[in-house]
């Protein structure tokens, strides 16, 4: 999100406050949502797709809500699905009414190709409703087309291939692909959402969800870009009517929206200048500048992130959702157990409830020995934290960086039950504090630097042994 | 029941988690969120709520929103036990 559209958003929600008595809450986030999934959404050089990656988020969730539903829909359902064809054919319309153009970031296609897209996704829905009915081997495939697209999409040679096929269908030359054109706006959140909807269908958790309201929750525009992942049964209910925007709330909301703006677009923004880079990993030979980029990345990435998650929230809070946290003073914890349940915390909850909790279980109930449970688990879940934000080496070892880091920690933990340290209790802390900081700080230089050659040499530099 | 579940799990988390034995819980301590349970030793709690009521604890609900003290875990065994 811009500035500018952030503070468009904080402004409808002052407008929305006033509007409430005539106009349905629940209705109207559900048509801001929908129309933002489109405005939002970065430009592509690739044709109509800035259009058509919106269209397929949308088109995902109402197919996992009809492959999810419960009971038989009702008039408000079609009512939605009545509302969002129109909000849709809307987008595509903008092309001819020039104030609307600004609806998308690249003219949307004609009519026919909007309609032929819609018609598609109908008639994919209306055979999930009829033959999903919460079977598990509709539910797990679709666990898996989630699973292949975040895959194709991460993974940069698949993302190349699919930019090319789809410049090909387009009649546009393939051999201009790049892995930048397939910037799907938080397809990364979306993908987890209702991979945890199909997850929590097959464990029959789940309740009912009408479309208006399932659709609003997918594409909720304050958490679209850049989430919380909020879980389902926390979102819904907070659409109910009742919402009042009193002085306290807009205060509250207000500080919230201020200090990420001030995190993301002063501090964090401010940091970039000389935060670690591969550019300037070269340029600095010298210990102490290292460590300096080094702490300025550290502190970049964590305002940028935090930011974003704050104004998420004070933007919700404007509309009357509370989204959850998912920062609170990471830097701050004495081990790395405690940075863990306070960094990213809606991402680690969703792998410690779909991944790593069961994975455990089921090592647990074969006999396998403590440490090697606990070493397998944290490797694979935070191997699988790092794929999550990309598919290359460099992510992957900085997943690996932490999943021994949280063992390293889990066994000085037991060890240090048994036979506790004759330290004042403040200094051991202090220690444990000082010693997760310059983990975590190093675990950064893999997650900054794609190129191993370049994290080899910063690490050398920041040892002093390298030049 | 409640307060005859609380004893058993505090004897449990103490001895075999924390293995301080001879240290007792606060029904109201902060579990999960305070640091004393970390994720790993969450999954042999609830594998050990299954083994002594019969009582599943779904992967979705081992964290501090569902519970985080003894007095809410206890509360949850209560009432699917029943």
């Amino acid at each position: 999100m811009t500035l500018t559209q952030i503070l468009i958003f904080a402004g409808l929600g002052l407008l929305a406050g006033r509007l409430y008595r005539w106009l349905d809450r629940a209705w109207l986030l559900f048509a801001a949502s929908v129309l933002a999934a489109f405005w939002l959404q970065p430009a592509s050089f690739v044709r109509n797709l800035p259009y058509l990656l919106p269209l397929a988020s949308l088109g995902l969730a109402a197919l996992v809500w009809a492959l999810t539903l419960p009971r038989r829909w009702n008039r408000q359902d079609a009512w939605a699905a009545g509302g969002l064809t129109a909000l849709v054919l809307l987008v595509s319309a903008s092309r001819f009414v020039e104030p609307l153009s600004a609806l998308s970031p690249a003219r949307p296609p004609g009519l026919e190709l909007a309609a032929g897209g819609l018609a598609l996704l109908a008639a994919a829905a209306v055979l999930a409703y009829r033959l999903g009915r919460g079977q598990a081997a509709w539910l797990n495939s679709g666990v898996l087309l989630l699973i292949g697209l975040l895959v194709a999409l991460k993974s940069p040679p698949l993302a190349q291939a699919t930019s090319a096929w789809l410049r090909g269908l387009g009649g546009q030359d393939p051999a201009l692909a790049s892995t930048l054109d397939l910037g799907w706006l938080g397809f990364s959140y979306i993908a987890f959402r209702l991979i945890h909807v199909l997850r929590d269908r097959l464990a029959g958790r789940l309740g009912e969800v009408g479309l208006r309201d399932f659709i609003t929750y997918i594409v909720f525009f304050p958490a679209l870009t850049a989430g919380p992942i909020e879980r389902v049964e926390r979102f819904v209910p907070q659409l109910q009517p009742g919402f009042v925007l009193d002085s306290a709330g807009l205060l509250a909301a207000g500080r919230r929206l201020l200090s990420g703006l001030v995190m993301k677009f002063v501090l964090a923004d401010g940091l970039a200048f000389f935060a670690l880079n591969p550019v300037n990993a070269w340029q600095v030979s010298q210990p102490l500048w290292m460590w300096l980029l080094l702490s300025a990345y550290a502190l970049r990435i964590f305002f940028d992130f935090a930011g974003y998650t704050s104004i998420a929230i004070g933007l919700g809070q404007l509309f009357g959702v509370t989204l959850p946290e998912n920062f609170t003073q990471p830097y701050r914890k004495p081990n790395l157990t405690q940075f863990w349940n306070s960094w990213h915390i809606t991402l680690a909850q969703w792998f410690r409830a779909y991944f790593f909790n069961p994975f455990t279980r089921w090592l647990r109930g074969r006999g396998a020995p403590v440490w090697l449970v606990v070493l397998l688990g944290q490797l694979s879940t935070m191997g699988l934290i790092g794929l999550w934000h990309g598919i290359t080496w460099n992510f992957l070892a900085w997943g690996l960086w932490h999943g021994l880091g949280l063992f390293a920690h889990n066994q000085w933990a037991q060890f240090a039950k048994a036979r506790p340290l004759p330290l004042e209790p403040r200094l051991a802390s202090g220690l444990g504090w000082l010693a997760t900081l310059v983990f975590v700080a190093l675990g950064w230089v893999w997650f900054a630097l794609p190129q191993p050659a370049d994290a080899a040499h910063v690490f050398g530099v920041l040892a002093g042994v390298g030049r | 029941m409640k307060a005859e579940i609380i004893s058993k799990l505090n004897t449990y988390i103490t001895s075999e988690i924390l293995k301080r034995p001879d240290k007792t819980l606060s029904a109201t301590e902060a579990l999960i969120s305070g640091g004393l349970i970390d994720s790993f030793s969450l999954v042999d709690l609830s594998l050990f709520v299954e083994q002594a009521w019969s009582v599943r604890l779904d992967d979705t609900e081992l964290n501090a929103e569902t519970f985080d003290t003894l007095e809410q875990l206890a509360g949850l065994i209560e009432a699917r036990a029943s």
